[in-house]
């Protein structure tokens, strides 16, 4: 009968203790409950994530326009284009 | 040491989408999926939030290596050129 369970444990048709394989820290101790959304969590990593982009896309556009400025102030003295 | 000098402001800079910031953008996004595989939940239905948030990191971070890469490469570029200029002997086409 232990073999018969075994072998159906490895089948995955009976539910075994999620291993701690990959997961060796103080956090494992508290079992996660991934079906309650930690809200808190979700919006302050939403949030951040948003910032980040508008942060990236502002130093983007600043830095074309300091490229620009930089080349229209190097060509005033050479009087081109 | 500055990460990125008051002069690489001159270079022209790279588009926002650029292969660094798209290569370390899938990294983080790769390493949200790894975080849910090693937890045994859905790979790519679970965690959005932390795939977003992974993967917009990794392109902040690609983006400002690229824009240092580049001004490095512009550095020892600009060097070089000006070595060749004060150097023309050193450089004259093989004549024998």
């Amino acid at each position: 009968m232990a073999a018969g369970l075994r072998a159906v444990k490895r089948w995955g048709l009976v539910a075994a203790p999620p291993s701690l394989a990959f997961t060796r820290s103080a956090f494992v101790v508290r079992k996660a409950n991934n079906a309650q959304p930690n809200w808190l969590g979700v919006g302050l990593a939403f949030g951040t994530s948003a910032a980040l982009w508008a942060f990236l896309i502002k130093q983007h556009n600043e830095d074309v326009m300091e490229y620009e400025r930089r080349k229209a102030t190097a060509h005033k003295c050479k009087q081109c284009s | 040491m500055v990460f990125l000098p008051d002069e690489s402001r001159s270079l022209p800079p790279p588009p926002l989408l650029n292969k660094g910031s798209v290569w370390l953008g899938f990294a983080g996004w790769m390493s949200a999926l790894m975080d849910n595989a090693f937890n045994q939940r859905p790979i790519f239905g679970a965690g959005i939030h932390r795939q977003v948030l992974l993967a917009t990191l990794g392109c902040v971070v690609g983006y400002h290596l690229v824009k240092r890469a580049e001004y490095m490469h512009a550095k020892v570029d600009r060097e070089l050129f000006e070595y060749i200029r004060r150097h023309p002997g050193d450089f004259q086409p093989s004549t024998g």
